[in-house]
């Protein structure tokens, strides 16, 4: 998991629970117990996610409502002696004193706009109401989906890491395949071939990294130097520094290059790929180190 | 030296965790001196049923007497006086009851040991709980080395069980959780040291043979015990299912061990039945980490076996001592909750590095505690220590026919939760 810190061998439980527990803390936002959490998503059930509550025809309701209380938004007391004939008009109004003495005209206009307005909150709230569901619902599933992403992020770097791991080992023993072509095609000098007269002891070369990669990495200091360490990336022109270096440039433009790929690795580990092949190289002998028979590689 | 091991179940395919300790015990220390053990008839723990012969028996190299049971348990009495003893006050003669209902009863076997304490040096007696410990004890404290495999379930309350625990000339723990726990539910002073048990580890296994034989592809953990809702498998199969709805790629779960419990039918979830030991290992070899969802566990023996092939483990958080040891040994991850449990298996399969140094803590920690050479050598000592002693007075007699009958005991749930609980850190 890219988000572990596991840097030494000496891991603390504890610590990582604490980590585990951070994480989730951060995904769900709060640290709610279990009772809180059922609490709550009973809270949210019963308030917002009743589809009872939802119509379908709430549109086409809404639109009527809003053209009906567009009308009635405009109702005063002056409304309620409302006509199109002036002198009846003109009569209520010099009658209004008087109609007032029996009955509140205002308070009518007022409780008229206020139901209006209440059948306008019904609707109103059955928006919110459906905008909630969803918003709920994208919520979760946005959640999910982060899970998934992040999921398929870290095994994606773990694939990335094992498939590493991998290229490291093939690279190994092509080298040790190459070795004996490389020495005595191309240097065959009287100290390489002499101290290495087969294969396995020019692999065995190969296992002093600071020898091996320093001439190769600083363009080779001398000849004999040269033709020990060419082998694994140099090949035939071993003398020629110009030409190691354009293969050099050459092999890291292409890195799906099997060639270029194995001088890479073995010789400067300068790819980025090198750390994380060491680790997974140690992770792979302490697997081995625990089974038995030896069989790491089965297990994953 | 002669040493009587008594356990209330023995035979070579008799699998249940206390039993199987008793048999690597004995086997063990047949090597070094003469063992004999002392059990029932019965094969079936709920039952007690006088299914095996009495008499003498050769089982692995190692001498077996076996006693009949007086009485089959009836289960729906045994649940009554459960019930009333773990949740009510009572009385001490109805604790005398429950442990006679919970059986295995058998008198000729305790008349046995009484008749032959001469013969041995010291009596091993395995679960505490059980009648054959509990009589057999009182019979011969002076040489009654307990072993009492105590979990932290009520039944560690009863009253009856402190004087066992005070009176006994030895006890030989499983886990400092446990040691803790008796000593304070007991007050115990007397000679003690936490000592486990090993396993018959293989020399080699063939993770691939198993692969290729339950055709299992891809990455797994293992569940290897009894499918019981006890053993918190329920609770296993709801968070592994939520395990592999988040997330889709991750491990599938391989469960070994007879059903009690039905299965989920889950693409990622496979019961391959009991297996032999064989299969058994090379499974467990196979997989990434072992999950062991039991909240009541004196200890964990296919714990062991994992740390002892380095495998990680997932634990129940619930249960102290697997919590405890998984933090003293640095090798498992535990949970509390569903979240948890998903995330700590997704850190223990994706990041590889984390799995593979906690299996070789694991593997640190069997080697430093758990080997054999390790346990003989603490039972040695126990011996050796125990003969250079003079023997305490017995344990203490039960109280006369009106005091035992006196409802003056609170619940036993009641006294286990007065018991401090958690992990024992260091």
């Amino acid at each position: 998991m890219s988000e572990f810190s596991v840097r030494s061998d000496s891991v603390d439980v504890e610590q990582i629970m604490r980590q585990i527990r951070g994480r989730i803390r951060e995904k769900r936002g709060v640290d709610y117990t279990e009772a809180e959490i059922e609490k709550l998503a009973s809270v949210k059930l019963e308030k917002f996610l009743d589809p009872r509550g939802i119509r379908s025809d709430l549109v086409q309701q809404f639109r009527a409502r809003l053209a009906s209380d567009q009308s009635q938004d405009e109702f005063t007391e002056a409304m309620l002696y409302e006509t199109h004939r002036p002198a009846l008009k003109k009569l209520r109004r010099m009658l209004n004193p008087i109609l007032k003495l029996f009955i509140n005209p205002a308070a009518v206009s007022g409780a008229i706009q206020s139901q209006s307005r209440r059948q306008s909150d019904v609707l109103f709230y059955e928006v919110v109401h459906n905008l909630v569901v969803e918003v709920t619902r994208l919520g979760i599933e946005v959640h999910n989906l982060k899970m998934r992403v992040e999921s398929m992020s870290s095994r994606l770097d773990f694939d990335e890491r094992r498939a590493r791991a991998f290229e490291g080992s093939v690279s190994r023993p092509q080298r040790l395949d190459r070795r004996p072509a490389a020495s005595a095609g191309a240097t065959g000098p009287a100290g390489s071939t002499g101290s290495q007269p087969d294969g396995q002891v020019s692999y065995g070369s190969v296992q002093r990294p600071p020898e091996a990669a320093a001439p190769v990495a600083a363009g080779g200091r001398d000849q004999n130097q040269g033709g020990q360490a060419r082998p694994e990336g140099g090949g035939p022109n071993g003398g020629n520094r110009d030409g190691g270096r354009r293969r050099r440039r050459r092999r890291r433009r292409r890195p799906g290059d099997s060639q270029g790929s194995a001088g890479l690795t073995g010789s400067t580990g300068s790819t980025g790929s090198a750390g994380s092949t060491s680790s997974e190289g140690s992770e792979g002998s302490e697997r081995s180190s625990h089974e038995p028979d030896g069989d790491g590689g089965d297990d994953q | 030296m002669k040493l009587a091991v008594v356990v209330q179940r023995y035979g070579a395919d008799v699998s249940g965790g206390a039993e199987l300790h008793a048999r690597y015990i004995a086997e063990r220390f047949a090597h070094h001196a003469e063992v004999e053990v002392l059990t029932s008839c019965a094969r079936d723990y709920v039952t007690w049923n006088n299914e095996l012969p009495p008499g003498e028996e050769i089982v692995n190299r190692v001498k077996v007497r076996r006693f009949p049971v007086a009485r089959p348990r009836n289960t729906r009495e045994f649940g009554r006086r459960s019930q009333h003893v773990f949740n009510e006050a009572h009385s001490l003669a109805d604790e005398l009851r429950w442990l006679e209902s919970e059986g295995p009863a058998s008198p000729a076997l305790i008349q046995y040991i009484r008749r032959s304490r001469g013969e041995f040096d010291f009596f091993l007696f395995f679960s505490a709980r059980y009648y054959p410990s509990w009589h057999g004890a009182r019979a011969v404290p002076e040489k009654a080395i307990l072993v009492p495999t105590a979990e932290r379930d009520p039944a560690v309350g009863l009253s009856i069980f402190g004087p066992l625990f005070r009176g006994a000339r030895a006890v030989m723990y499983n886990s400092l959780e446990e040691r803790a726990m008796i000593e304070s539910v007991s007050q115990r002073k007397g000679p003690g040291v936490v000592v486990g048990v090993g396993s018959a580890i293989p020399d080699r296994t063939q993770p691939w043979r198993f692969k290729k034989k339950f055709n299992v592809k891809g990455p797994f953990a293992i569940y290897i015990g009894r499918l019981d809702e006890n053993k918190g498998c329920k609770e296993l199969f709801t968070y592994f299912q939520s395990y592999a709805t988040l997330y889709p790629r991750g491990l599938d779960l391989i469960l070994v061990g007879s059903k009690h419990i039905d299965v989920p039918a889950h693409p990622r979830i496979r019961h391959l039945g009991f297996l032999t030991d064989e299969d058994k290992f090379d499974g467990l070899a196979a997989s990434d980490v072992l999950i062991m969802p039991s909240p009541y566990e004196s200890l964990s023996m296919v714990t062991l076996e994992a740390w002892a092939l380095g495998k990680p483990v997932l634990t129940n958080g619930r249960c102290d001592v697997l919590r405890g040891q998984s933090m003293r040994s640095n090798a498992g991850l535990y949970y509390d909750t569903v979240e948890e449990f998903a995330e700590a298996l997704f850190s223990l399969e994706a990041s590889g590095p984390l799995g593979a140094i906690l299996g070789r803590n694991g593997h640190e920690y069997f080697k430093r505690h758990y080997t054999w050479p390790v346990i003989e050598r603490k039972y040695q000592d126990m011996f050796l220590q125990l003969k250079s002693q003079p023997a305490p007075p017995a344990i203490e007699p039960l109280p006369g026919w009106f005091a035992r009958r006196r409802r003056n005991l609170p619940p036993a749930r009641e006294v286990l939760a007065g018991v401090p609980a958690g992990p024992v850190k260091r």
